[in-house]
């Protein structure tokens, strides 16, 4: 296994050209997926010692650009960021452990592969891995998707990405055809082969965030069965742009949802029903109607008919506590 | 560029296969740092890299250069949350010990300069902690260490010694396990297993090295050629590196002939289903996963069983009969289900072994020394004098680790082929899949009460699903309970094309109460009764008795929320009743020689973190009234006496006896060169010194005396007997159940233990305390999932496999009622066991009181509450 160590962007490209080369960030996922034969051992490109890709940039408008090479420790301590993009920042830090957000990376978590232990077990092959079945549909699938949305039944593992959704952020590519693509866009459903929409060779570099809202309430939720550590079954995004600095009423909603399908996604009816509700105060019918409409998006699996209530529950939760509504 | 470790420049390794916690280890010797899960989950591998904690054995070696390292070796033994650990004694085993300490002085330094000298709350540590596991369970120790050390409690070195005698060598990296005996030139023996669920081998092809020549490898299988799940170990290979090891064991080529197989109990009891036995001799030869002898019993197809206990059977049957017909309401019929708990101890099956002029060097981690040694000694036809086997640091086991595993015969094998050391140590994945597991059940329990509420009739029936092994007595602890009233239990084995059980911690006891305590609290509810005043009328056993009559004052039962709970958060408090056969090893001895002026105790037991090691110390020193820390205490050596096996909760209630005995013969020995040596109490230290000084080279053996009255059995195979009297226990605990996310949190928990006469006190609730660990995991996480169709293990890494941290655990009393085992040396029974058998279904009824709803299969999983409560 050759593994080199570029310092520049341009020794990067040129390392990636070369055939079957993958790039390597914090190395916890990688190392992960070459014990279990998730990839084969081959050529690697290590980030780590690029000048200038674990920066964050802030723009004049207020608005930054963070490195790929970023840690997830850093997105959840940095205090510029935090105020910035509240949401961004508790997601981070409610995700995996001290150690793995000390070592993972932003570019790492987006592009990670998912979790299914069907995909992390050398006994079996599926889609992912070159063959033609999943063995979880047909199999255990307890974690699996509630919004099927083609063959492959593993739910997107990045928590980053349901935070950054409800920020319509993007994603800056090098080494590939387009510099900028939404992060929505980086992930696919139906796709069943693969767990983002990068061509290899493709380098993501930085993600850019819109100018941060004044006024923004966010909490993001996770529902699991222990208290911490543990990759979630639902995991909730709520982010809310709320008039007079964050005491008025909600303007503008943005909700996204994690471990329920293929891709993470952005939840529209939950956001049209909570724009208007104001911080404090019991929710209105139709937030409630909207949680209950989800029901019809969910085409559940045998075994995940509970992720429906479970996201109905922790987007409730989350909702709550993002505009501090008194608890039941 | 360098890397600098513990302060001094290193190369940096330029091995992209090798990760930072192999190359730490392997190439600086710095085996403190320890490899557990291999996944970044279990923090046993932790190391400050540029003062940031890190999992190294996720950390590409590379990732080094330049930074600055330090282990655990590296914190200097004198960090106040060291010394902390050791005082509260926040470990048992001590092998996920030193990734905590490292991590931990981090959080304790930057807390202090935060917050002063403060004792965070549980919460706080809880997430600071968030990325270690310790199987032991030792999270109250833990809890209290850190917080003391915040608090700045331990900036000097304490007066008093640990509590435990070998904490300073655990909290500091210096305690060596088995897979840090790793001399250079030691090759790796990697297992070569069945990815097929049933065949027959016709023939395994060797490997060959880069030069062509045929690797070394050693056959493991059986003599009917037969695989039987998928993981059965073939063969065993080795090679110089792990890395080319690993190599060498992919290109092993196996001709085998497909049988069919069937993977799950419903597929192996349809009429026809392909047998995993065929005949006799194999059925004979199933392994089993009992603590003793399985008694024996008849087959039908897959079916084994039933083993029937019964005391006025018939009359209890046809009492239950006639109640279901005339559809009494005081019959309690319900059925309930466990899932397959997996032992999978922080240090996985390992062995390294050496071959030197006909002698044979084995370092091993088990729970049964003395037992190994016999095995080896009869195995590769060696005299005693040639067997060196050594278990000086075990780090877990809870019953996995007492056969002769195939790690074992592979590395002795392997290492007699190439003519040099050999490790074997098994991946996580290994051990999650052929180590070891406590077996699901289904049981069904069947409670009839008269008009009085007296218990009429009693019924269980329970099936085991442990794979290709046998062996379930879980309905046959159930007879053991609640007086003397007619019942009927039967056990059943279904066996399947999966991996085998062993024995873990209480074989059959909470798969038992499980089932029939929250039967019992059923029928409390439809007699309008408490659930533990019903306890009190039903129960005779006069220890559990005593630990109801403390229940009852308890505030958290007695001021516990009553009447219908609403809201998302709701409370519950629940109990269970248990109790577990005495047994004890009445072969143990303890040797003590007096060496170079000083006293040396030895025994060929074993510490697999329940203390033994400190309680043999304690007991001698007591017995003679010198200080302990005068002595040297060497356990883990095959070389000495006869030592017992860690499992049936016998280790401490045999050998404790034996160290006395002991004792008092060196003290009668020394008398007679010594007559100053008192006959009895305490000998003062000049003399003592005195006498040793004039006994050079004396040496005694004491043994374990009998009980009064004697026992139930004379001793049966390994060393074991079963004495008069059983130990009891009572768990009540506190639940806060979220009903919007279905997940409960333990949030209080009260263990009553009845063994007897405790030895150490802290030691003791330690292993009590992590008892209930192990039963909260077992009640609401632990869990090993199986792909249907092929029988494949697929929560194969911690990930999957979900342990309790220390965010999951409650705050734990235990309380100990220290009378009734006067007829016993010693006056103290072992508690491992019954300490875990209630824990689960305590919980189990907490959450019916908090919801109203009576959960029947395990774990308590967050869709099957959220099911429940919609």
């Amino acid at each position: 296994m050759i593994v080199t160590r570029p310092t520049s962007m341009a020794e990067v490209a040129e390392d990636l050209a070369e055939e079957g080369v993958r790039p390597r960030a914090g190395g916890t996922d990688l190392t992960a997926c070459l014990e279990t034969g998730v990839i084969a051992p081959g050529p690697m490109v290590d980030l780590l010692g690029v000048t200038g890709l674990d920066e964050v940039d802030w723009r004049t408008d207020g608005s930054a650009r963070v490195g790929a090479m970023t840690t997830v420790a850093a997105l959840g301590s940095d205090p510029e960021l935090s105020r910035a993009y509240p949401a961004l920042a508790a997601t981070a830090r409610a995700l995996a452990t001290p150690q793995i957000r000390g070592r993972g990376t932003l570019g790492g978590n987006l592009l990670q592969r998912n979790r299914c232990a069907y995909l992390r077990n050398p006994a079996f092959t599926c889609f992912q891995t070159g063959g033609d079945s999943c063995p979880a549909r047909e199999g255990d699938h307890l974690r699996g998707v509630v919004m099927d949305q083609g063959p492959c039944v593993a739910p997107h593992p990045s928590t980053l990405a349901v935070a950054l959704l409800t920020y319509d952020a993007s994603a800056h590519l090098a080494t590939g055809p387009a510099s900028e693509v939404s992060v929505a866009d980086l992930y696919e459903g139906t796709d069943p082969t693969r767990d983002h929409t990068l061509e290899r060779g493709t380098l993501l570099t930085a993600v850019s965030l819109p100018v941060p809202a004044p006024g923004e309430r966010s909490a993001y939720r996770r529902a699991t069965g222990r208290s911490r550590a543990e990759w979630p079954l639902v995991e909730v995004v709520v982010r809310l742009e709320c008039a007079d600095e964050g005491r008025g009423p909600v303007e503008r909603a943005a909700v996204a949802a994690g471990a329920v399908a293929r891709t993470p996604l952005r939840l529209p009816e939950v956001e049209r029903a909570l724009v208007g509700v104001a911080p404090g105060a019991d929710l209105p019918d139709r937030v409630d109607g909207a949680l209950t409409a989800l029901a019809d998006r969910c085409s559940p699996l045998p075994a995940t008919g509970y992720k429906v209530p479970l996201l109905q529950g922790t987007l409730r939760d989350a909702i709550e506590t993002a505009l501090e509504v008194p608890s039941r | 560029m360098d890397t600098t470790v513990n302060g001094a420049p290193t190369p940096t390794p330029d091995e992209p296969e090798v990760n930072a916690a192999e190359h730490l280890r392997d190439t600086l010797g710095l085996t403190g740092t320890k490899i557990a899960c291999g996944s970044g989950v279990c923090g046993a591998c932790t190391i400050l890299v540029d003062g940031s904690p890190t999992a190294s054995c996720l950390l590409p070696s590379a990732h080094l250069a330049g930074r600055s390292v330090t282990t655990v070796e590296g914190l200097g033994g004198d960090h106040p949350v060291q010394r902390a650990f050791a005082a509260h004694d926040g470990l048992q085993c001590g092998y996920c010990t030193p990734g905590f300490v490292v991590e931990a002085s981090v959080f304790v330094d930057a807390w202090r300069a935060e917050h002063g000298d403060t004792a965070p709350d549980r919460d706080t540590i809880a997430d600071a902690l968030a990325g270690h596991l310790c199987r032991c369970g030792a999270y109250e120790g833990i809890f209290a260490a850190v917080a003391a050390a915040c608090a700045g409690g331990f900036d000097t070195e304490p007066v008093e010694a640990p509590p435990r005698a070998d904490a300073p060598a655990k909290v500091t990296g210096r305690a060596r396990f088995t897979g840090d005996h790793a001399p250079p030139g030691t090759w790796t023996g990697v297992i070569v297993r069945s990815t097929v669920p049933h065949a027959r081998i016709l023939k395994v092809r060797p490997a060959h090295d880069d030069g062509g020549a045929e690797a070394p490898l050693v056959d493991l299988l059986g003599e009917d050629r037969t695989v039987r799940h998928v993981g059965q170990a073939i063969a065993a290979v080795a090679a110089p590196t792990p890395a080319e090891a690993r190599r060498v064991a992919a290109a092993v080529q196996v001709d085998l002939e497909p049988l069919p197989s069937v993977t799950t109990v419903e597929a192996a009891r349809r009429p026809g289903a392909p047998l995993v036995y065929r005949t006799k001799a194999e059925r004979a030869a199933a392994p089993a996963y009992g603590e003793a002898p399985t008694p024996r019993a008849p087959w039908n197809g897959n079916v084994r069983g039933p083993g029937v206990v019964s005391w006025r059977g018939p009359t209890a049957v046809s009492r239950l009969r006639a109640a279901r017909l005339r559809e009494d309401p005081r019959l309690v019929a319900e059925e309930y289900t466990t899932a397959t708990q997996v032992h999978t101890p922080l240090e996985p099956h390992v062995s390294v072994a050496s071959w030197e002029d006909g002698h044979l060097h084995l370092h091993v981690s088990t729970q049964a020394l003395s037992r190994i040694v016999d095995k080896v000694a009869r195995r590769w036809d060696l005299p005693r004098n040639r067997v060196h086997v050594v278990a000086e640091y075990v780090g877990g086991g809870f019953g996995a680790k007492g056969a002769l595993s195939p790690d074992t015969v592979a590395a002795v094998e392997l290492a007699r082929l190439v003519d040099a050391p050999v490790r074997v140590s098994l991946e996580r994945s290994e051990e999650m899949t052929d180590a070891g597991h406590r077996p699901g059940n289904r049981t069904r329990v069947a409670l009839l009460a008269d008009s009085e509420g007296d218990l009429r009739a009693l019924a269980v029936d329970s099936v085991g699903d442990g794979g290709v092994s046998v062996g379930s007595n879980v309905a046959t602890f159930a007879a053991l309970m609640y007086g003397r009233s007619p019942r009927r239990v039967r056990d059943f084995d279904v066996v399947t094309n999966r991996p085998p059980g062993e024995p873990m911690r209480g074989p059959g006891g909470p798969p038992m109460a499980w089932a029939l305590e929250q039967a019992v609290d059923t029928m409390a509810l439809r007699l309008g009764e408490d659930p533990l005043a019903l306890r009190r009328r039903w129960d005779g056993n006069p220890k559990r008795r005593a630990l109801y009559e403390r229940v009852a004052d308890l505030p958290l039962w007695r001021d516990r929320p009553r009447g219908e709970r609403t809201g998302r958060f709701r409370r519950g408090v629940g109990l269970a009743a248990a109790g577990w056969p005495y047994l004890l090893g009445p072969q143990a001895q303890v040797e003590l020689t007096v060496r170079g002026g000083d006293l040396m105790v030895r025994s060929s037991t074993q510490d697999i973190g329940t203390g033994i090691r400190t309680v043999l110390g304690d007991v001698i020193a007591d017995r003679l009234g010198i200080d302990a820390t005068g002595l040297t205490v060497e356990i883990g050596h095959g070389s000495s006496v006869h030592g017992t096996g860690s499992f049936g909760s016998r280790t401490t209630t045999s050998m404790g006896p034996a160290a006395a005995d002991a004792a008092d013969r060196l003290r009668e020995a020394l008398r007679e060169h010594s007559p100053d040596v008192p006959a009895s109490g305490p000998i003062p230290e000049h003399t003592f010194k005195e006498a040793l000084s004039g006994a050079e080279g004396l040496r005694v053996v004491g043994e374990r005396g009998l009980d009064r009255w004697g026992r139930l059995t004379p001793n049966m195979a390994g060393d074991l007997a079963v004495g008069r009297g059983m130990s009891g226990a009572v768990h009540v605990m506190e639940v806060e159940v979220d009903t919007l996310l279905g997940r409960v949190r333990p949030t209080r928990c009260w263990a009553g233990i009845a063994a007897g006469r405790i030895y150490n006190e802290r030691m003791a609730r330690n292993q009590c305390e992590g008892a209930v660990v192990q039963g909260v995991g077992y009640a609401l996480f632990e869990e090993r999932r199986d792909d249907p169709h092929t029988g494949v293990v697929l929560s194969d890494d911690l990930e999957e496999y979900r342990l309790p941290g220390l965010g999951d655990v409650p705050e734990t009393e235990v309380h100990f009622h220290q009378e009734g085992f006067e007829h016993v040396p010693g006056g103290g029974i072992g508690l491992g066991e019954v300490s875990v058998v209630g824990v689960a279904a305590a919980l189990g009824n907490a959450v019916f009181d908090a919801t109203g709803i009576r959960h029947h299969d395990l774990p308590l999983r967050p869709d099957r509450l959220i099911g429940a409560t919609r």
